[in-house]
């Protein structure tokens, strides 16, 4: 896939380099703070083993990991979509997510969630609804913004993404490409402080994967901070400002990209690298 | 013997009546049957076995019992049970109601079901608050969803009905019987009663097939 994918967007690395590496420990509050994460499904599956991570604001992390490692419900977890067993997580210096004791449901601040946009691997549109009403449904019903300031957000958004001429269409006269740039937009309408990427080209069709992870590099580009998790060594190269490499529910390296994706200190990073690196 | 199907033209205004009791009959179950089973079908699925057991104990009672057994225990046993009279008008709906009140609710069970939990992510992820995820996404879905079978349903509602004929409504099927009675011509009055049930049941059920796909197409997305 990196054969197909078309020449950087971005000349030099050094565009989205300037953002690169945290601010000095102490200048800024972590935007999400991930403290001691367990989480299984059921009794007998544990994915998340102790995880801990501290994201700064401006940081655009990338998760790698070998398959059924866990990437996708960290960030569902991050999400607020799945129940913890133990741990914490803050958000913007707010507590976020806690795990109860034993039996009780894990305490999740919606208020705070809405600050999150999350886009899947597998489409989530709402099929029933129009590209417009899809991208306005959430602006309307949770902030209760009018419909027609959110409508001329939606269309200047669609513009911006190269999609107005698909405003009025429904998800399924849209290509695989289409549908995750409408996706990515639907989120946006939200104003969210942190996206969250999880595998959203690996459903596509090869050609198609270059226009979605244009749009995503455009984000980084107006510093959105992110978490993104794929398996495109160039789209992971082009965008990370630090590489998380995680196996068997715990961070097994992290690191700047230069230095995870390029020298992996860890043996079982060099060998997923090489791996991964092999097949393309 | 001949049959000469010129005789039905004689009674063509009594079928007609016949048909139209039929029809309105249909639609006063379709509209009542439709509305018990949406709230039969939500009840299969909720969290408390106080509402989900006798759900499915009715679904499963009418479902697996015959229709003209059903009628016939709300037209002679019900009065004594209760100890009044029922017109038949009053027991042919009760029955026709719970029968498809019983189908209609396995109907939007399953279109509820269907609803993946993909969507169900997005809308936590875009923090809809509950009823609007209830009002704006999972019941447009699962109400277009299950339109082609409660099309489906409905036609065989409509062909049930004519059970009714056999506690004394003047339905299609009542007059056609008559008619074929009194005329002794029980193959040209019978045959023509069939033709209309058919010339009504086959376009129905030729416009569900052609609506099912067009509706899975866009759902697919
Ligand atoms: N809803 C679920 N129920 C049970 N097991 C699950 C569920 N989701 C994921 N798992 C399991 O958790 C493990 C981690 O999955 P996942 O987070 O999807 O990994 P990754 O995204 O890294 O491939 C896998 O073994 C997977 O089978
Ligand atoms: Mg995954």
């Amino acid at each position: 896939m990196t054969q197909s994918s078309p020449a950087p967007l971005l000349q030099s690395d050094d565009r989205l380099g300037t953002q690169r590496g945290a601010p000095a420990a102490g200048t800024a509050a972590p935007l999400v703070q991930v403290r001691n994460l367990h989480k299984g499904y059921g009794p007998n599956i544990r994915v998340l083993k102790g995880l801990s991570i501290d994201m700064q604001p401006g940081e655009r992390v990338v998760v790698i990991g070998p398959s059924g490692g866990g990437k996708s419900t960290l960030l569902r977890v991050l999400m607020g979509l799945e129940q913890i067993d133990e741990g914490s997580i803050r958000f913007a210096g707010k507590p976020y997510i806690e795990a109860s004791p034993a039996g009780r449901r894990t305490t999740i601040d919606t208020v705070v969630r809405r600050q999150i946009g999350m886009v899947f691997q597998h489409y989530t549109l709402f099929p029933h609804l129009n590209i417009l009403n899809n991208l306005i449904l959430a602006p309307c019903k949770v902030h209760g913004e009018n419909k027609a300031t959110a409508t001329a957000r939606a269309r200047a958004l669609l513009a911006r993404f190269g999609l107005e001429a698909k405003a009025e269409a429904y998800p399924n006269h849209l290509s695989g490409g289409q549908k995750q740039r409408v996706a990515i937009a639907r989120a946006l309408m939200l104003d969210p402080k942190l996206m969250l990427f999880d595998e959203v080209t690996s459903a596509l069709d090869p050609e198609l994967v270059a226009e979605v992870e244009q749009v995503i590099l455009q984000l980084a580009q107006q510093d959105m901070p992110m978490v993104i998790v794929t398996h495109d060594m160039w789209f992971a190269k082009n965008i990370a400002s630090r590489v998380i490499f995680c196996a068997g529910g715990v961070v097994v390296e992290d690191g700047p990209p230069e230095q995870v994706l390029g020298s992996p200190r860890e043996e079982r990073t060099r060998e997923f690298i090489e791996r991964v690196f092999h097949i393309r | 013997m001949t049959f000469d199907f010129a005789i039905v033209l004689r009674f063509k205004e009594a079928l007609l009546l016949g048909l139209w009791t039929t029809l309105q009959l249909t639609v006063i179950c379709v509209v009542l049957g439709s509305l018990l089973g949406f709230l039969v079908g939500m009840a299969r699925s909720a969290n408390s076995p106080f509402v989900r057991v006798p759900a499915r104990a009715y679904v499963e009672v009418f479902r697996g019992t015959p229709v003209i057994v059903q009628l016939f225990w709300f037209f002679f046993c019900l009065p004594l049970v209760i100890g009044t009279e029922i017109p038949n008008i009053v027991a042919g709906i009760i029955a026709l109601t719970l029968y498809m009140g019983a189908i209609t609710s396995e109907t939007f069970r399953a279109s509820l079901k269907s609803i993946s939990r993909e969507q169900y992510d997005a809308c936590t992820a875009l923090g809809l608050p509950h009823a609007t995820q209830v009002v704006h996404v999972v019941l447009p879905q699962a109400l277009l969803r299950a339109a082609p079978t409660l099309l489906s349903n409905c036609v065989s509602l409509f062909k049930e009905s004519a059970l009714l004929s056999a506690v004394g409504m003047a339905d299609l099927m009542f007059i056609g019987q008559n008619i074929s009675n009194n005329t002794a011509r029980p193959v040209e009055v019978l045959t023509v009663v069939a033709l209309i049930y058919f010339a009504i049941a086959f376009p129905l059920t030729r416009v569900v097939t052609r609506f099912e796909s067009r509706v899975l197409a866009k759902l697919s997305a």
